[in-house]
């Protein structure tokens, strides 16, 4: 627990020095008034809700894309692996602590489309059922971070992450139907998207702002739970085969 | 040699530096795996909103917007890109060199130009047949030239943005995001200009893209060409301020370490 509290304390530090990482807190109220825009000009008001939704989901994955994801090769960078990795605290502990600080940071994303909705076009969030919104939105976070700690694993093996990171978020916006739901994507494509956790989650935040029933709630629930927990025990051996390779090569640092 | 042909000399240099630079990032095969993918992606998402909304016309109106907007989001990398030569520690040897560090700059980030004028024309042309977009023949073959303004009125922007972080380098992603989300929220990429309020409405029309687009929206839909001339016009001089205003702030804000010693040979 120590060293997940040392992991989040030094992340949000690390945020505090580097304004970058606070840019989809920037982002995200814009986009909100780029989807409520869209959908108000069109007189779709059953679609308010879901227009400020979306911009927090692509917040969380903004968040593990441009900043979990590179939280090795930074500290590779920096010559930081080596101590890390030399103290008796566990690496992925470190990491899942430095990545719940992140998260927690993306979340803030939902007070600010509330506030930005609010003020702009007078309309916000109908809390329908409030528990669940909030279960989801946190196995979301969850399954967030056990994503990034895949990535984080993978682009550490990269000569050059940022090539995927600046191109992975509109596919997986796309794909994990963010805002346009799965079923609105080719027949042969929707397959795919149901191996993504980003499309059970928002379909289930949906869920959670209409009046009628959720139905299934404990198993889309659990499905998001389980997909991020199956990325981050993918990330959890990528990263252990990795780190075996860069020990015996003496490549931790690349300085 | 002449001033003219000095200055060509630099910015072509400048430009193949850059490009040489952006080549580490990408070959041909991630740009196009990665990317390209990407970009679809992006107008395809909004032209599914579009569908979602139950609107061909919408499908149409976002899908030319955000295919258009592509060509201002390469040409806006162009901030970070004026950032590199900081942090690799050559700025100090612009600023003392005999050419003007601006026009080193100004070609130094033109391969962001030439990916956003890919990116959009190869989304708008690939996505668009998958709506039912029709892009009216021979008309189509002004559409590059119109997508060309635009980047290159966004690229004027950046520019000058590029200038202003280089003060603050650790701002120059976030200053770049916003600068392409705000052109998304109210350049008429999404709704109409007239949409929002009147300032708001004011300041769009002075930002790139606005006007481009709209041009683009009436040769596709089939206006006679010469009412697209005042559209162009106005892009035209939008870019041409922002330009100006990049060359009268670029030097005295790269040059300004100078005087409180904050450009450093290291990055």
């Amino acid at each position: 627990m120590r060293g997940f509290l040392a992991g989040f304390g030094l992340e949000l530090r690390i945020v505090r020095a580097a304004p970058d990482a606070l840019m989809p807190l920037l982002t995200a109220p814009l986009f909100a008034l780029v989807f409520l825009a869209i959908v108000r000009q069109s007189g779709r008001a059953d679609l308010e809700a879901d227009a400020l939704l979306a911009p927090v989901l692509m917040t969380l994955w903004w968040v593990a894309l441009q900043h979990a994801g590179h939280l090795i090769t930074g500290d590779r960078w920096q010559a930081l692996l080596e101590p890390v990795i030399a103290t008796p605290t566990s690496l992925a502990t470190i990491l899942l602590g430095r990545i719940a600080a992140l998260m927690g940071l993306g979340l803030l994303s939902f007070g600010e489309v509330l506030i930005v909705g609010k003020l702009v076009f007078g309309v916000g969030v109908p809390f329908e059922h409030p528990v669940e919104m909030a279960l989801t939105l946190l196995a979301t976070a969850f399954a967030t971070a056990g994503t990034a700690i895949a990535f984080a694993a993978v682009f550490v093996m990269t000569r050059n992450a940022y090539t995927f990171t600046n191109s992975l978020s509109f596919p997986l916006y796309l794909l994990g139907g963010v805002f346009v739901p799965v079923a609105f994507l080719p027949g042969w494509i929707q397959p795919v998207s149901s191996g993504v956790f980003m499309s059970w989650s928002a379909d289930l935040l949906r869920a959670t702002v209409k009046r009628d029933g959720i139905g299934d709630f404990w198993s889309r629930l659990a499905m998001i739970v389980a997909l991020g927990a199956a990325s981050f025990l993918l990330g959890r051996l990528i990263l252990f085969h990795v780190l075996a390779r860069m020990r015996a090569k003496g490549e931790l640092a690349t300085v | 040699m002449s001033g003219l042909r000095h200055t060509l000399h630099v910015l072509a240099l400048a430009a193949r530096n850059g490009f040489l630079d952006y080549s580490v990032t990408f070959t041909w095969k991630t740009w196009l795996s990665g990317w390209y993918l990407r970009v679809l992606a992006q107008v395809v998402f909004f032209a599914l909103m579009g569908r979602l909304l139950g609107s061909t016309e919408q499908v149409h109106y976002l899908l030319l917007g955000n295919a258009v907007m592509l060509a201002a989001l390469g040409s806006l990398f162009a901030v970070a890109g004026t950032t590199w030569e900081r942090r690799a520690g050559t700025l100090p040897l612009l600023v003392a060199s005999p050419s003007s560090p601006v026009v080193v700059f100004v070609g130094r980030s033109t391969w962001a130009l030439v990916d956003g004028f890919l990116s959009s024309l190869g989304a708008l042309f690939v996505v668009a047949p998958l709506f039912d977009l029709g892009l009216p023949w021979p008309r189509a073959l002004l559409i590059p030239l119109l997508v060309a303004l635009v980047g290159a009125s966004a690229y004027a922007l950046g520019t000058f943005l590029g200038g202003l972080v280089l003060r603050a380098m650790s701002t120059r992603n976030v200053v770049a995001n916003v600068a392409w989300t705000t052109i998304l929220a109210i350049g008429g990429v999404n709704v109409p200009v007239d949409f929002y309020p009147r300032p708001v409405e004011w300041f769009a029309h002075a930002l790139p893209l606005t006007h481009g687009l709209q041009a683009i929206r009436d040769l596709v839909g089939g206006a006679p060409l010469a009412t697209l001339l005042p559209n162009v016009a106005l892009e035209l001089a939008v870019g041409t301020a922002w330009l100006a205003l990049a060359l009268l702030t670029f030097d005295r804000l790269a040059e300004g370490g100078r005087r409180d010693g904050s450009i450093e040979f290291g990055g």
